[in-house]
């Protein structure tokens, strides 16, 4: 997959015309195994923007560094992002035109960081890593919403076995599951790269940076570390997009997708067919920003 | 030349294990750090003297992620005040790299220096024998000869481990390593071996005159482009073997509780949070920069150094690829703005 030069072509076109003050996009780092976010602003920037497999970033995070500012800007998102775009949408953080949307149909991309770990001397593997985890399982690999397509339409990829790793934590006993909780979360050395690779997490301040009062304490032992997860995953319950983004960026390989998609799974159930950030409706409200009176409540 | 087999390494580690915690590298299952040699499980945990590095640097073990200084009680007009007590067992790292090991001198530095000696890490650091293990083979991202570490010759350590062909040289440089070495001499045997020659480095970049220019480059439009990619995680700081911020923070219930310390990190928005609500550092540009700021100019004014030893784990960490080679190579670069 290589679409750097229609995106450069569509970018000259957007920034020469004055229609977009600024394109996000990505740019070739050190290594050929290594594509970074890269905003063009100018046409003399044109030429560094790239779009290959290792276009892994879900870039419409980003767009909230500008949600108070009124640039218009040209985004590039696969399937998954396209879906953070929407839920931004929803959340009132950034109005429709501003944005240029260039969609492209994602037939899967390369991680960037698996590939730096196994080839700087930090990992016993050596070759460069296959498909990126989060690709796996691809519910949407076409973008939900554009103004531009770049690409022919791509199938879902496994979509029958998103839930499996899910089905297999409810199948253990609630020892287990603890054991099994337990020894993921003590990992966390609270870097909090989950919350900032992640699109649905748009809060202006984030719970985990209230200090009256404080309501996660800030060591890192299982409680606490227990609290920052749980509150985390509960805050996404109707909102993941299903990006895998918090999970790729773990220093600490903690399998935060396991958790998301039981919530995706939960919510589904309770308040669904629900699935965060598939089409956008305007003034359409995700299922944990409303209230409904037919809301079951028979857990109080 | 004092020298010992490959197959010997765990048997030295079980030896100086007996009269303290042993640190040793290893991959434990999706982790990979320095543990306890008492934690160790041969069928889940991998040993890795043979690879670079591990993923986590050393750095815990002298300045723990959260530490706690004091417990309180108040009982009506009186508070009752206990001070925590550190553990007092000898610790070794074992076959920690150059890099890690001048991280520890920079610590070492802010911690004990220039005024201000930190009991706390005082007492952790007085425990810690270093046995280094040279850098023959640097990884493609390592660049610690760019900013001054001597990969064979790691001054902190008290023993230096030379890989050589079937084995390891074993070389002791202070009376804490000669008593290490008496504790497993019946392993080691006199031998002459040849040492390798060092394998040249992939990446390099030049340091030299950069903490000047960084005064004039506070205001330069560089940093709001450069920091475009960064998310504003923690991963960078926590990451770093010598980012050694901390925050002080109170745990309590009702009348009693306890004082701790934690890692911080100037990524954060609470690090820089003032009390009526200002935030100095407000986006990622602000941080971006502070963070490059203290490890090439701020640190370098104080201490003589930059607070960057090259190890390469900021580089190949960084979910959204920020390279601090790159970035010192555009501050040399950048045009001061008028």
């Amino acid at each position: 997959m290589n679409y750097t030069e229609q995106i450069r072509e569509i970018a000259s076109r957007l920034l020469e015309s004055g229609q977009v003050d600024m394109v996000m996009a990505w740019e070739k780092g050190a290594f050929d195994y290594q594509s970074l976010p890269y905003v063009a602003r100018s046409r003399e920037d044109i030429d560094k923007i790239i779009f290959d497999d290792y276009s892994v970033h879900n870039l419409s995070t980003s767009l909230l560094r500008y949600r108070d500012s009124n640039e218009k800007i040209a985004i590039v998102v696969k399937g998954c992002d396209s879906r953070g775009l929407i839920r931004l949408l929803e959340d009132n953080q950034i109005s429709r035109d501003r944005l240029y949307i260039i969609g492209i149909c994602c037939s899967g991309v390369l991680d960037p960081l698996q590939a730096m770990i196994n080839n700087s001397g930090f990992s016993r593997a050596k070759e460069t890593p296959g498909p990126a985890a989060k690709c796996a399982t691809c519910i949407q690999p076409n973008p939900v919403i554009y103004d531009e397509l770049i690409g022919e339409p791509q199938e879902a990829r496994n979509p029958g076995e998103r839930f499996e790793e899910v089905n297999e934590i409810e199948n253990m006993t609630v020892q287990e599951r603890r054991e099994f909780f337990e020894d993921i979360f003590s990992r966390c050395i609270r870097c909090y790269a989950c919350r900032q690779a992640c699109v649905a997490c748009d809060c202006r301040t984030c719970i985990f940076e209230e200090t009256r009062p404080q309501w996660v304490g800030r060591e890192t032992s299982i409680s606490d570390n227990m609290m920052y997860h749980m509150v985390r995953s509960m805050h996404m319950a109707g909102r993941c997009i299903d990006c895998g983004e918090c999970e790729r960026v773990c220093p600490m390989g903690i399998p935060l997708m396991l958790i998301n998609r039981k919530l995706i799974k939960e919510v589904d159930r309770l308040y669904g067919p629900y699935e965060a950030g598939m089409v956008y409706v305007e003034g359409q409200k995700p299922p944990f920003s409303v209230y409904d009176e037919k809301d079951p409540d028979d857990f109080i | 030349m004092k020298f010992f087999k490959k197959g010997q390494i765990e048997k030295i580690v079980e030896r100086l294990a007996e009269k303290a915690d042993v640190f040793v590298p290893m991959l434990r299952g999706q982790q990979s750090g320095f543990f306890s040699w008492k934690s160790y499980d041969e069928n889940y945990d991998d040993i890795i003297f043979d690879l670079l590095n591990v993923y986590s640097p050393p750095k815990n073990i002298i300045l723990p992620q959260t530490e706690k200084m004091y417990s309180f009680d108040q009982q009506g007009q009186e508070t009752i005040i206990k001070p925590e007590e550190i553990p007092v067992e000898p610790k070794v790292i074992f076959g920690i790299r150059s890099c890690d090991v001048k991280a520890i001198e920079y610590m070492d530095e802010v911690f004990l220096t220039r005024t201000f000696v930190d009991e706390y890490y005082k007492a952790r650091r007085d425990q810690v024998a270093i046995v280094a293990n040279a850098c023959y083979n640097p990884g493609t991202n390592c660049f610690c000869k760019s900013m001054g570490v001597d990969h064979l010759n790691p001054e902190a350590a008290d023993v230096i481990l030379r890989e050589v062909e079937n084995g390891y040289v074993w070389e002791s440089k202070t009376d804490k390593g000669d008593i290490l070495t008496k504790q497993v001499e019946d392993l080691l045997e006199d031998q002459e071996v040849e040492l390798y020659q060092p394998n040249r480095f992939v990446r390099k970049v030049n340091y030299d005159g950069v903490a000047e220019k960084l005064k004039d480059l506070f205001d330069h439009p560089m940093w709001e482009r450069y920091s475009d990619p960064c998310q504003t995680c923690g991963i960078c700081t926590y990451m770093c073997p010598t980012c050694y911020c901390f925050d002080v923070q109170v745990k309590n219930w009702g009348d009693e509780g306890y004082r701790f310390r934690c890692w911080d990190s100037c990524m954060y928005r609470e690090y820089t949070l003032m009390a009526g609500g200002h935030n100095p550092r407000e986006a990622a540009k602000e941080r971006f920069r502070n963070r490059f700021l203290h490890k090439l100019q701020f640190f370098n004014e104080r201490y003589g150094t930059p607070l960057c030893t090259g190890c390469g784990r900021c580089i190949v960490t960084c979910p959204a690829g920020v390279d601090i080679i790159r970035m010192i190579e555009l501050i040399k670069e950048a045009e001061p703005s008028v």
